[in-house]
């Protein structure tokens, strides 16, 4: 196996006393599909955070395409395209405003901006809303715009924190052709989902994740080892087993 | 069900609070200027009780007409706190009429409810002139709190389908920002009007007796009437008072029901115009993106359009009171030269409204800032092109308000020293903003919040930057500035403080880019955690 494309080594970020992310390592090898799963507060958005240069870690490396996140951002930045949870986007910017904002803040010629921005728009159903601000726009279309923001300068690495979540079932299969399309011609792609299905069906490697911790990690196969992944998900995590008597007042008779 | 919304109400202050130190000094520095703003109200009032004690009751009617009109237009302007909106208690089992009290109740218990209490309190040192009106005072100080409350209440009611719209809500913001700005040149223009009148005391005593038969002076009119001892007046005007708030009350709760089952949901904006020449006129690179975005947002974001205005306004509202109050000493200056030149310089003050531009300006992105940190955007290239968006804009402006200033005064000889001071100021505070919001980028409203809602001051940050400039300005910007004040005698050193300013501003704005990125560049994810904080 080549040298991966992203690699942390022993991440660690403590919010108080809480620690969020524990000792974190993971590899991702060039040209996957890398879903990274876990349960809510496991620690995903932290750690791609950690990844991708918002959040300082306190303690261990994240090395994108051989150079350090922390010790040489620009070089780690330039091939990273990233669309962050939760986070507010320059909002009173019209759709293909925000695009070629992007485009221009990665550096690139107006000529290309100008050029990807409206394939883009177009490919993604955003043609109609591209002179509406984005402020307007509904949770899905965000999510879309976000990821045109994040695809616009041709990155080689993409880190997608929830892609899916409140997007429609046709911008979803589109998404998912991109997606599918960006990895067949080398790029590699780490996302995180709650969908196991989606998963299952879209992703070639996956890492599950829980308190900050690294379960388990490998290929799809390696991981499920023979069950589903949902059912190995739940073993691996450990269910929140409901008592016979709890909630017994929700049983309607 | 009132113990419980109140105490949610006080639960949501407390959290707001005990989030950061910074909240806390805050808080106690908003608690300052409140006290001092009440002790003012104290001293006026025992003052006036001392001296005029027979001009004491229409004054206070005056003063509570003014609370109540207060109330509505502040309850317009913070209209987009939706703490206790409604809607919020759509999915509850509960009926209008057991919520309103509580809601009522909260909503109360805020900075302003709190100190109108305390503003009402203080005026009955003043109803004290006689045993009667202070007891009549008292019995209905609940009902004049009560009518201010209620009529924030009844016109965000009346208002709230209107201002669904985000359109619509920009625009009464910077209606009201044009308003408060305007607020002192109205009062004087009026006081002016008033005591232009032959007889001042009389004309205020007409106008507080038509007041207090109005809505709005009611409540005031009561102990009013009975100081002056007609009691008969005084029950029809508690009629009014009763009547009024009753009709308040209704005019609330059933928007309140019917908010309950119809919620309103805000509408959007529409298209934009994409406005081509901006990006055209400046250049397509990282600096001249990130220029042309502040460009766009100081139009599209009231929160950056109410600086805009600000900005222009301050000094051409400085400019104009002093016109209408020393309009004879401007004359005598513009004959004799000398100190008389002074309000050729007033355009300098504009500086006061680009410190917290200069400063906030990160902060206003919020967490949308992630962008910049992303995509690798070097911690130079962000000053850079902040620096020239605030240029570009406020250069005209500025520009503009020396020349109109100038213009009025008619004395063209200080255009230069005029141009010296403003330009020089506003350099100096731009490159210092740059840098000092690198390790203190200060709070902002949220965006979607009001301009005036909770954070509009910049937080105890902003206060601290902003002294720090003052000192600066009194320091570094002194050469440009005393060599304006003195070109009031000899006007050729307006022209040094013309060169001065171009000098010093431009090593200013050089020295916070590099300084500032330089700063950004280790703490980008610092500087990121703080301002995604949203108060």
């Amino acid at each position: 196996m080549t040298e991966p494309v992203l690699a942390l080594r022993e991440l660690t970020k403590r919010f108080g006393t809480k620690l969020a992310v524990d000792r974190l390592s993971l590899d991702v090898p060039h040209g996957t599909m890398f879903g990274l799963l876990g349960p809510n507060g496991a620690g995903k958005t932290t750690t791609l955070s950690m990844a991708t240069g918002l959040l300082r870690p306190d303690a261990g490396t994240a090395i994108v395409d051989g150079a350090d996140v922390w010790a040489d951002p620009p070089a780690a930045k330039a091939h990273m395209g990233v669309l962050p949870d939760g986070v507010r986007m320059f909002d009173r910017l019209s759709g293909a405003e925000l695009l070629r904002y992007h485009g221009l803040l990665r550096g690139m010629p107006e000529r290309d901006v100008t050029a990807r921005a409206d394939e883009l728009l177009a490919a993604l159903g955003l043609a109609e809303a591209g002179s509406t601000l984005v402020v307007d726009y509904s949770a899905g279309m965000r999510k879309k715009i976000g990821l045109a923001c994040a695809l616009i300068h041709a990155p080689r690495l993409l880190l997608l924190d929830e892609p899916f979540e409140a997007v429609d079932p046709i911008s979803g299969e589109t998404i998912r052709e991109i997606l599918r399309g960006f990895v067949a011609s080398g790029g590699t792609v780490v996302l995180s989902s709650h969908v196991m299905e989606l998963v299952e069906s879209l992703c070639d490697r996956v890492a599950i994740i829980a308190q900050g911790r690294m379960l388990a990690t490998g290929t799809l196969d390696e991981v499920r080892q023979g069950q589903s992944l949902q059912r190995r998900f739940l073993d691996l995590v450990g269910t929140h087993a409901l008592g016979a008597e709890s909630l017994s007042w929700l049983r309607s008779s | 069900m009132a113990a419980l919304l109140v105490g949610l109400r006080l639960r949501q202050l407390g959290r707001a609070l005990l989030r950061s130190p910074w909240a806390i000094v805050t808080m106690v520095l908003g608690a300052v200027g409140a006290l001092g703003l009440l002790s003012l109200l104290a001293l006026a009032v025992t003052g006036m009780r001392a001296a005029l004690p027979d001009a004491v009751p229409d004054a206070l009617v005056l003063l509570g007409s003014a609370l109540v009109v207060g109330w509505a237009v502040g309850a317009v302007l913070t209209s987009t706190d939706a703490t206790l909106a409604p809607e919020r208690f759509a999915l509850l089992p509960v009926p209008a009429r057991r919520l309103l009290p509580g809601v009522l109740l909260a909503t109360a218990l805020g900075v302003g409810g709190i100190a109108t209490a305390c503003a009402l309190l203080l005026t009955l040192i003043g109803w004290s002139v006689a045993i009667a009106p202070l007891v009549a005072a008292m019995l209905v100080l609940p009902l004049q709190l009560l009518t201010c409350v209620l009529a924030g209440r009844a016109v965000a009611a009346v208002l709230a389908r209107t201002l669904a719209g985000r359109r619509a809500r920009d625009v009464v913001l910077v209606i009201g920002t044009v308003l408060l700005i305007c607020a002192g040149l109205i009062a004087q223009g009026a006081i002016a009007a008033l005591t232009a009148l032959p007889d001042a005391g009389t004309a205020i005593g007409v106008l507080a007796e038509v007041l207090a038969w109005t809505p709005v002076g009611a409540a005031w009119g009561v102990p009013h009437a009975i100081a002056s001892g007609s009691p008969l007046v005084a029950l029809g005007q508690l009629a009014i008072a009763l009547a009024t708030a009753a009709l308040l009350a209704w005019v609330w709760g059933r928007d309140f029901a019917r908010r309950l089952t119809a919620p309103i949901v805000g509408g959007g904006g529409g298209r934009v115009r994409s406005g081509g020449w901006i990006d055209r006129m400046l250049p397509d690179s990282p600096v001249g993106a990130i220029a042309a975005r502040g460009l766009r947002y100081r139009m599209r974001d009231p929160r950056h359009l109410v600086n805009v205005i600000g900005v222009v306004l301050l000094p051409l509202i400085l400019v104009a009171t002093n016109l209408l109050v020393g309009g004879d000493a401007l004359q005598a200056g513009a004959d004799d030269g000398g100190a008389g030149g002074m309000p050729a310089l007033l355009p300098a003050l504009a500086g006061l409204v680009l410190m917290s531009v200069a400063q906030l300006d990160t902060a206003y992105d919020g967490s949308a800032l992630s962008a910049h940190v992303l995509a690798g955007v070097s911690g130079t290239t962000d000053r850079a092109g902040r620096a020239l968006g605030i240029a570009v804009l406020y250069t005209p402006l500025l520009l503009l308000v020396c020349v109109g200033t100038i213009a009025v005064m008619g004395r063209w000889d200080l255009l230069p020293a005029s141009l010296g001071a403003t330009l020089g100021t506003a350099a100096l505070v731009v490159g210092l903003g740059s840098a000092i919001s690198v390790w203190m980028p200060g709070q902002t409203p949220a965006p979607e919040q009001s301009p005036f809602g909770r954070g509009s001051s910049g937080g105890a940050q902003a206060l601290l930057g902003a002294l720090l400039m003052v000192v600066a300005v009194w320091t570094v910007g002194l050469p440009v500035l005393g060599t304006a004040f003195a070109a009031m005698w000899l006007p050729w050193l307006g022209w040094v403080s013309l060169g001065l300013a171009l000098g010093i501003g431009a090593l200013s704005v050089w020295l916070g880019i590099r300084i500032g990125g330089r700063a950004l560049e280790r703490r980008w994810p610092e500087v990121l955690e703080q301002v995604s904080r949203e108060p």
